[in-house]
């Protein structure tokens, strides 16, 4: 595979699927480095954070980083691995956290509430995606973006039951007598979660559905050539990276402890998309890494900020810019690190 | 029987006076997608600056024409610089990163206006010529911000179909836009294009910025407004610039008569109930051809 030759369109499919690992000079040493290289980094970065800001801190962070990267996992499927557009990725994290506040607001376990959060953001994302099934690329874009904007504005006015702009609060996730109150459990929780979405979505990623997606990302006439079902296939994306994202949102609600529809805005879905691209869209490690930057940057603007002169008004307003020229930063340099190598964004 | 009729024409104009400015947002987004095959979700900030610039330059002691040309005009610079220094390099790349960009630029401009103690606070009134007179036929009255409103729209779009019918860099965009290859054979500088059209793009936003004015008065979030006009453009067929114009003087029409009907609050999800019921019956917009 040295040499660039363009593949025959029978073959699109099957250099798609492949097209997750390296180069085949790279594959044994890849596989072998890759999966290791993250989590040992990360079991040393966290000690190292604990030490420098102070454990309840470090660990509520780590929390939180976690659970961002459920969210995101969900946006690398319908991003990273069918090739499709989600602009209203925030609206099924709203539906997954508002689904567990409301359960557990008349009394469901959190371990009962959970699955229903899930389907509950599937269902959104198959509404969300139906519109544009058969049309594709931006089109998703634009249903996902107005049913986000939609549910934002059913979860502020249906205020009988969500409690509107009020928000709502959140019992500490637990079950049958323990609650996870500490930061550590909260935490560890977090973990067990990821790695259970993680594994969830490995496994797709490796089924024939996993491999649908991949052939159409890289060719849709190939692969519809090949027998698969186009609209069905880019439903089927959104209806799990909804129930995924969804599962992320449902711990989102326990962690803060208090949710309102404006947590869950644009602002939300595009720090989901921001996450993935950064993390590179094709690969799940990607959502982990992203999660990290999305949660790091405010913090670090606003120490930023605390350490220039000229507190005052225009102190908020001074951080929405710098994050936004940290996000046109990032992509550009991201930008032009594809064009060094040459290759397209996946 | 005859206040019924007549509130209802009231409602009608006032939905047509908002939808104009819907489709002039709606018109710079198709412009934007058409030539660069992105979704800007800036249009909205650049519809703020433009109108914020118009009030500053007018504050300054500009005459009120100097600064309506000077804002607009300033729109299209800050478009045309923000293509050459970062929107040109997403060409070629996911829409993925040309969404994000467009993004991360608008929460600059938003924020950059944010930082500005007065601009964030106040509300402004751009003193536009017969805004605020009421003009009498018969029993109706109508309002002059809204008249101004439809006939300046009016003017731009024919100027602009003009423009793409006759002018050389007209006919050079639509060429891009159709196919930037061939043009790019034929001659066309196809990059000086591209800044052309976020450019065109900017003013036509900064443009509505100032229309909305005497509707909604200058202020830090008028650029909202910019989110629905993605359902008037997608109503027009994505591609079309008559259809994003008609998409959204529809969707204003509509919206305002959802307002009679419906109850308080509810009309907000019009647009956006619209636009996916749109997509599910009329994949490619009403009346416009299907192309790939």
């Amino acid at each position: 595979m040295g040499v660039p030759v363009k593949p025959g369109r029978a073959e699109a499919a099957d250099i798609a699927a492949r097209n997750d690992s390296p180069a085949a000079a790279g594959i044994v040493r890849a596989s072998f480095c890759r999966p290791l290289a993250g989590p040992a980094l990360a079991a040393l970065a966290l000690p190292l954070a604990c030490l420098l800001l102070g454990t309840d801190y470090a660990l509520g962070q780590a929390t939180l980083v976690a659970t961002y990267a459920i969210a995101g996992l969900g946006v690398v499927l319908i991003v990273g691995q069918a090739g499709q557009i989600v602009l209203g990725q925030g609206a099924l994290v709203a539906l997954g956290a508002y689904a567990e506040a409301l359960l557990a607001a008349v009394g469901w376990p959190p371990l009962l509430s959970l699955p229903v959060a899930v389907a509950l953001g599937a269902c959104g994302g198959a509404i969300a995606s139906l519109p544009a099934r058969r049309l594709g690329g931006l089109y998703f874009g634009m249903s996902t973006l107005a049913f986000a904007l939609v549910v934002e504005e059913v979860l502020t006015r249906w205020s009988g039951l969500t409690q509107g702009a009020a928000g709502m609060l959140v019992p500490a996730f637990g079950g049958g007598g323990w609650r996870a109150q500490t930061p550590l459990a909260q935490f560890l929780v977090s973990l067990v979660a990821l790695a259970l979405a993680w594994m969830a979505c490995r496994r797709l990623l490796r089924s024939r559905l996993g491999r649908a997606w991949r052939a159409i990302r890289e060719d849709e006439a190939a692969a519809a050539a090949c027998g698969i079902d186009l609209a069905r296939t880019k439903s089927a994306a959104f209806i799990l990276g909804g129930g995924v994202s969804a599962f992320g949102g449902a711990f989102y609600a326990h962690w803060i402890g208090f949710i309102s529809p404006e947590q869950f805005g644009l602002m939300l879905s595009f720090e989901l998309l921001m996450l993935v691209f950064l993390g590179g869209v094709g690969r799940l490690s990607g959502a982990l890494w992203g999660a990290l930057v999305i949660v790091a940057v405010p913090q670090l603007i606003a120490v930023a900020r605390d350490a220039l002169p000229g507190e005052g008004v225009g102190s908020a307003g001074l951080e929405t810019a710098l994050f936004g020229a940290v996000i046109v930063a990032l992509v550009l340099w991201r930008l032009r690190g594809e064009k060094r190598r040459g290759g397209s964004l996946r | 029987m005859l206040r019924a009729m007549l509130t209802f024409i009231q409602v009608l104009l006032s939905g047509l006076a908002i939808g104009c400015v819907y489709g002039l947002v709606a018109l710079s987004f198709v412009l934007v997608y058409k030539a660069a095959d992105t979704v800007s979700f800036m249009q909205g900030e650049l519809l703020m600056v433009g109108a914020f610039a118009v009030v500053v330059l007018q504050a300054a002691g500009w005459p009120l024409a100097a600064a309506l040309t000077g804002g607009v005009a300033g729109a299209a610079l800050l478009g045309a610089v923000l293509e050459r220094t970062a929107l040109r390099y997403t060409l070629g790349h996911s829409h993925l990163s040309a969404v994000l960009l467009t993004f991360g630029l608008g929460l600059m401009l938003r924020g950059g206006v944010t930082a500005v103690p007065a601009a964030s606070h106040g509300m402004f009134v751009l003193p536009l010529p017969w805004a605020d007179e009421v003009f009498r036929l018969g029993p109706l009255s109508l309002p002059g911000g809204q008249l101004l409103v439809m006939a300046i729209t009016a003017l731009v779009a024919a100027a602009l179909s003009l423009f793409f019918r006759y002018s050389r860099s007209g006919l050079a965009l639509r060429a891009c836009a159709e196919d930037a290859r061939s043009a790019a054979l034929m001659g066309v500088p196809v990059a000086r294009m591209h800044t052309l059209a976020w450019a065109l793009g900017a003013a036509l936003a900064a443009l509505a910025g100032v229309l909305l004015a005497p509707i909604t008065f200058v202020h830090l979030n008028m650029g909202f407004i910019a989110l629905k006009a993605f359902p008037a453009a997608v109503l027009g067929g994505l591609t079309s610039l008559p259809g994003a114009l008609a998409g959204g003087v529809f969707l204003g029409v509509v919206e305002a008569l959802a307002g009679l009907v419906l109850p308080e609050g509810s009309k907000d999800v019009v647009p956006y109930l619209l636009l996916l019921a749109a997509l599910l019956l009329f994949p490619a917009g009403f009346g416009a051809r299907r192309t790939a």
